[in-house]
């Protein structure tokens, strides 16, 4: 860094605004369609993990090793199918996610006590209207406890991203090493931080409307 | 009503739970099922609703093999109550008991308007509908949980240790409550106790299981307390049977003897003149104030004057069993039970020993006050 640079100039953030709104936009895609899409992926199979349980550890196995593969390899497997696209960027966080979600959805689908399984069945709930009406909405506070993790994380990986040109905010973290210039640097982590943290809240929120029930409770005699 | 052929359940590591059972269950009845745990009493409940499918023979439902109604659709018709209520979290109360009306199809405004019926008759206020059930106590979550098996009016209700999990006073209540709403509704309910005295209770036959899974009495209450079929069920339904037993017989049939029953006017001398320890002191209208002994009494004066000791207390020839003149006899300082008429009159009065002699023999009167208190 050059003498007599200050961290941060205001000014350089004034000019970019617009830039910067629009690859602030970018990141939140970037980091969130991967939540959704690894959500769309877990649900099922953690219900289906839930149900068989053989399936369960072979399943977690196999995300647990994928997320311990570096996304920097990742990239450059899937670079060679897709390109220098978003899409090689949010399959490895899609995948990453999983490691997460799939157990939160087992562990919810746990957390729904014998009685209340036994009573649905005995009410004559099917099988999957027993999960889709039942067992899946007790199981949103431990699932979005999940999502909360698999968002934050997601979203402060997706700077890597940079690596192939797709790294949202990233972008300005390697600009900012390039030109040993420290203020857009600063910014985007700032930025990121931001979003993780907006994005943890937004879901608590969503948590609180989603499962009224979960709150108030009182133990009366 | 419901029928079980000779039904057998095995399972694949060699246990049986539930062993050639064959049992008629009328219709309109509160049929107990009754024993130690691991006797089959659930798994035999569970069969009438497919929750458990017999390896071998039959259960039937008004005449139909329920192996060819399809579950799901079998299980809408059959109210089922549990032990922890199992109350969906995530529900309302209101929309906890119209579950298996929306499951039916019911329209939403259709289903809430039944639940909120069905929220009064278990004696739940209405403010409770727009809750959740963990704002509610474990004695309402379980009213809760027969409303919802009411929900679409089921003829049968399976009752698994519906009211075990409770307190006792609790219980009680909720006991009490039950068997008003029975008298209402005359479902045709199968319950699952492990407790001998809510069987009896409760029950207008009693199934009593063994472990293993084998039927060793199913009978009415009366007789399983007369007459048990073998040393299990005397020993199961307990040693007290025989008190327990006088719940069944009428107040109105212990033999009664005038005893020293004297006005409060008379004087002190009367009471000496018989040869009792105490004397019964009544009013004008015969209506007992207390004992009196006659070894304390006073050289003159009336009874009125003498300290009395209290009566314990009467029962009543019209409503009361033989096991509250049982308890009045007992808890009396003269061993003398007092038994008194509807305008609460000293009829007679008897001792422990002529009131079991008097009702050794009648086990199969009908229920005094129903036994049900």
């Amino acid at each position: 860094m050059s003498d007599g640079e200050p961290l941060i100039r205001w000014q350089w953030i004034g000019d970019h605004a617009a830039e910067l709104a629009d690859y602030t936009g970018i990141h939140l895609r970037l980091g969130l369609l991967p939540v959704l899409f690894g959500l769309i992926i877990s649900v099922p199979l953690g219900i289906l993990c839930h149900r068989y349980r053989w399936l369960y550890p072979p399943v977690l196995t196999v995300a647990n090793i994928l997320y311990s593969i570096p996304s920097l390899a990742l990239f450059m497997i899937f670079v060679r199918y897709t390109g220098l696209t978003e899409r090689t960027v949010m399959i490895p966080l899609t995948i990453y996610t999983l490691s997460v979600l799939v157990p939160n959805v087992v562990d919810g689908l746990a957390s729904v006590p014998e009685p209340v399984r036994l009573a649905a069945t005995a009410m004559g709930f099917g099988a999957i209207r027993r999960v889709v009406q039942v067992e899946l909405p007790i199981a949103v506070p431990v699932v979005i406890a999940g999502v909360r993790v698999a968002a934050v994380s997601s979203i402060s990986l997706v700077a890597v991203g940079q690596l192939i040109g797709q790294g949202g905010l990233g972008y300005y973290i390697t600009r900012g090493l390039q030109l040993d210039f420290p203020t857009p640097i600063i910014t985007a982590i700032v930025l990121i931080m931001l979003l993780a943290l907006a994005t943890d809240a937004l879901l608590v929120l969503a948590q609180r409307l989603l499962t009224p029930w979960s709150r108030n409770k009182v133990t009366a005699s | 009503m419901i029928r079980f052929d000779a039904v057998s359940k095995n399972y694949p590591n060699g246990t049986t739970a539930v062993d050639e059972l064959s049992l008629e269950l009328a219709e309109g009845g509160l049929t107990v099922l009754v024993g130690p745990s691991g006797c089959g009493k659930t798994t035999t409940l569970r069969m009438v609703n497919r929750m458990v499918e017999p390896t071998a023979g039959t259960v039937s439902l008004r005449g139909q093999d329920i192996r060819e109604v399809n579950a799901p659709e079998l299980r809408r018709g059959i109210g089922y109550v549990i032990q922890h209520a199992g109350l969906f979290p995530h529900r309302t109360i209101l929309d906890n008991i119209a579950t298996v009306p929306l499951l039916l199809g019911w329209s939403r405004k259709k289903a809430r308007a039944r639940a909120a019926e069905l929220l009064e008759l278990v004696g739940l206020p209405s403010e409770m509908a727009k809750r959740y059930p963990n704002q509610l106590s474990g004695g309402q979550q379980q009213r809760v949980g027969v409303a919802r098996a009411l929900g679409a009016d089921p003829p049968v209700l399976l009752m698994d240790e519906p009211f075990s999990a409770v307190d006792p006073i609790v219980r009680a209540e909720l006991q009490a409550e039950f068997i008003r709403l029975q008298k209402e509704l005359h479902k045709t309910i199968v319950f699952v106790t492990h407790d001998i005295d809510e069987a009896i209770k409760l029950g207008d036959k009693i199934a009593v299981f063994r472990t293993g899974g084998k039927l060793a009495q199913f009978d009415t209450p009366e007789r399983l307390l007369a007459d048990p079929a073998d040393d299990f069920v005397a020993d199961f339904v307990g040693h007290d049977r025989g008190i327990r037993r006088l719940s069944f017989v009428n107040a109105a049939d212990v033999p009664l003897r005038d005893g020293p029953v004297l006005a409060a006017t008379s004087p002190v001398a009367s009471a000496r003149t018989g040869d009792e320890p105490w004397v019964l002191v009544v009013d004008d209208g015969r209506r007992p104030l207390g004992w009196a002994a006659v070894a304390d009494l006073p050289e003159s004066g009336t009874l009125a004057d003498v300290p009395l000791a209290p009566l314990g207390h009467t029962f009543s020839l019209v409503g009361d069993s033989a096991r509250a003149a049982l308890d009045s006899a007992l808890l009396s300082p003269a061993r003398l039970a007092v038994g008194v008429d509807a305008h609460g009159a000293v009829v007679g009065v008897a001792d422990a020993h002529e009131l079991s002699a008097g009702t050794g023999g009648t086990a199969d009167a009908t229920r005094a006050d129903g036994g049900k208190r």
